[in-house]
């Protein structure tokens, strides 16, 4: 197949033929090329030695990141009303824009007064979420964010990760603004 | 028939009856016009005013819907003049509307939200503290939902009640602000085709109770069918969906348009079988109330056939597709078996009415007579293979193909149900309508069709 788009389709003139490289004697005994790799990594070595509090990386988990802003998008909440009840009603939006379609919704009737409609139950598969934020986008009801500055998920099994409307409804933001801005 | 003249609709010119309404001819022809209330079954109400048009020669905009052709019209249809004045009635129209689009059902089949992305789109020039508040989530009776915020006045409702059921169970109380549908105290909507003012309804005023909350309808998957209520062999739409990870459920029945059989409704017990439809099928072959294995169960039925052979009788069910009903005849010819398709069991007087309902409730029952298929009892017989027929008999030997779960003895095989399968149905009327294939099961049950390719290798 390749064989054939290479003679038929692609004419010489749009080929642009490159010569190889590493066929000196020099290249080919490795050792000046393993030579200068070691260099760079004995440079930093020792720059990093002379200057340990300044090095970029982070001995992550016993330090944490402090520089978590609240656009981080990190493990999605449902936020509440003013009475702590759900502020979510349901409608399928996030479902609908969700690109991994790993929310997974069910409606029912409310019957305390407040809209008409919640969700029965709230799944989302943290495993298939790609953390797009298009839900959050999506929510007509502020009713679902990804404010939590929850970046690190662990769990022993699968089922672990697929976090249900209780979970959901108990993290807190990690910026203030508990309540859902748009219902009351 | 009146004559025939030619109007000018955006410069072109159309042929079209004198003296019909403007309206039909700007929706047959398919040329983009809003509307509420006008509705090809209800004939012009002139109510909402969407329906503006320019009339060459007359000073204001005119209603199509009202508006009776006349030779040498002109018309335009599109034009900055005309959108302004549909823009202008579209922001009266959402004054007091709740917009509750992300709690309400019709959301994705809405009108007024269609209307709003092609002629709304404005900054509202009235801002009101408060909007008018009515009932929401009123039971109506008969599966209906009524939300009074949500409505537009359009009045097809009421000229439902009024001009199609004769029951007049719905009303326009109060004025201005205070307008509203409503029943008459203490009454409810209550007859056999209730429900299809939940399709009239332009809005999310009115909404199923039953399809209420189960999707949203830009989910749903629409497969052209007949239902199987009765002989009369109402178009319907099949709205169906599989979730991630689930089955495929139906989860509405609407009626399909189709002017020499149902116009544009359906009954409310037609629209509502799709629920049967779907409990408590039969999965697996079952021996005495047992279940087996597929394979078991073909030799089983094989063995059955081949020791009983001449003294079979094979019964049908009248609701089967014609290219069933067919494949079983030419094997029974094959087996020199009996057929029969008893009658007596599908005949419902009670069902009757003369709007669309019809007395005999087996979808295919004309076929049954066209091809000449005793419809009396069965004689008495050693073996009986019984496709679906919904009576209980009697044999030596009993092998039943099922679409349902039924206690039955001797062998028992799933076939798959209407909705699971293609074909063709004639009704009451002569009328001959094909089914299209709706539900693909994870697991497919088996049609009669594979049955007996298998049952004759
Ligand atoms: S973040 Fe993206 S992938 Fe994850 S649930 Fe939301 S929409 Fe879906
Ligand atoms: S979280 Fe928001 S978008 Fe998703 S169903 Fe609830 S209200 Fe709708
Ligand atoms: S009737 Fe239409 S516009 Fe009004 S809330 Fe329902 S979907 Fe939205
Ligand atoms: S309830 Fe629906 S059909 Fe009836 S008047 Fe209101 S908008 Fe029209
Ligand atoms: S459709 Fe013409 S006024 Fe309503």
């Amino acid at each position: 197949m390749s064989q054939n788009m290479r003679e038929g389709s692609i004419t010489s003139d749009r080929i642009k033929v490159t010569t190889r490289h590493g066929n000196s004697f020099k290249d080919k005994l490795y050792l000046p090329a393993i030579y200068d790799g070691v260099k760079v990594t004995f440079k930093h070595l020792f720059k990093n030695l002379n200057n340990i509090n300044e090095i970029d990386t982070m001995r992550y988990p016993e330090e944490q990141p402090q520089d978590i802003s609240s656009r981080y998008r990190g493990l999605h909440r449902l936020t509440h009303r003013a009475d702590d009840s759900i502020a979510c009603v349901a409608c399928f939006m996030c479902s609908t824009a969700c690109p991994a379609k790993c929310i997974f919704i069910e409606a029912t009737t409310r019957e305390d007064g407040k809209d008409e409609k919640m969700p029965a139950s709230f799944f989302i598969d943290t495993l298939e979420c790609v953390f797009c934020g298009y839900c959050v986008e999506a929510c007509p009801c502020d009713a679902i964010r990804m404010d939590t500055g929850i970046f690190a998920l662990t769990g022993n099994k699968r089922e672990d990760f697929v976090m249900n409307k209780e979970q959901l409804l108990s993290y807190k933001g990690a910026f203030g603004e508990e309540c859902s801005c748009a219902r009351d | 028939m009146s004559e025939m003249i030619d109007i000018i609709v955006d410069s072109q010119t159309y042929k079209v009856e004198n003296g019909s309404l403007l309206i039909d001819l700007l929706i047959r022809e398919k040329i983009k016009v809003p509307y509420f209330c006008y509705h090809e079954s209800l004939g012009a109400d002139g109510n909402c005013r969407m329906c503006m048009v320019e009339i060459e020669g007359q000073k204001r905009p005119q209603i199509a819907c009202d508006t009776l052709v006349k030779p040498g019209m002109e018309i335009r249809s599109t034009g900055a003049n005309i959108e302004k004045v549909r823009t202008n009635i579209l922001e009266l129209e959402l004054i007091n509307h709740p917009v509750d689009c992300p709690i309400c059902d019709q959301a994705g089949e809405c009108s007024l939200q269609d209307f709003y992305m092609d002629y709304g789109l404005h900054n509202t020039k009235v801002t009101i503290a408060q909007k008018v508040k009515h009932n929401k989530h009123i039971d109506l009776g008969s599966n209906v939902m009524l939300d009074q915020e949500r409505c537009v006045l359009c009045a097809r409702c009421t000229r439902f009640t009024d001009q199609i059921t004769h029951t007049h169970e719905l009303g326009i109380i109060g004025r201005g602000d205070e307008a509203r549908v409503s029943t008459m105290p203490g009454r409810k909507l209550d007859n056999p085709y209730a429900m299809n003012v939940v399709d009239l309804c332009p809005v999310g005023a009115l909404t199923s109770k039953d399809f209420r909350f189960t999707q949203r309808v830009w989910f749903l998957k629409t497969a052209n069918s007949v239902c199987h209520g009765c002989a009369k062999g109402c178009n319907i739409y099949i709205d169906h969906n599989i979730m991630k990870y689930k089955d495929d459920v139906i989860y509405r029945f609407r009626p399909r348009r189709n002017d020499a059989v149902n116009g544009f409704f359906m009954c409310d017990e037609g629209r509502l079988s799709y629920k049967e439809l779907q409990e408590n099928r039969l999965i697996s072959p079952l021996l005495n109330g047992e279940e087996i294995d597929e394979k078991e169960a073909i030799v089983k039925a094989k063995n059955l056939i081949e020791k009983c052979k001449n003294e079979i009788t094979i019964i049908i069910d009248a609701n089967l597709y014609t290219e069933e009903i067919e494949a079983i005849l030419a094997f029974a010819k094959e087996l020199g078996a009996r057929v029969c398709s008893p009658k007596e069991i599908y005949m419902d007087e009670s069902f009757q009415d003369d709007l669309l309902r019809c007395a005999n409730r087996a979808a295919n029952a004309q076929t049954i007579e066209r091809l000449g298929i005793d419809t009396n009892e069965p004689n008495p017989s050693n073996l009986i293979i019984n496709f679906n027929h919904p009576q209980d008999f009697k044999a030596t030997s009993l092998i039943s193909f099922l679409t349902h779960n039924r206690p039955c003895s001797g062998l028992s095989l799933p076939i798959a149900a209407y909705s699971e399968n293609e074909g063709t149905l004639t009704n009451i009327d002569g009328i001959t309508q094909k089914c299209e294939k709706a539900v693909y099961k994870n697991k497919p049950i088996p049609t009669i069709l594979e049955y007996l390719q298998k049952v004759r290798a």
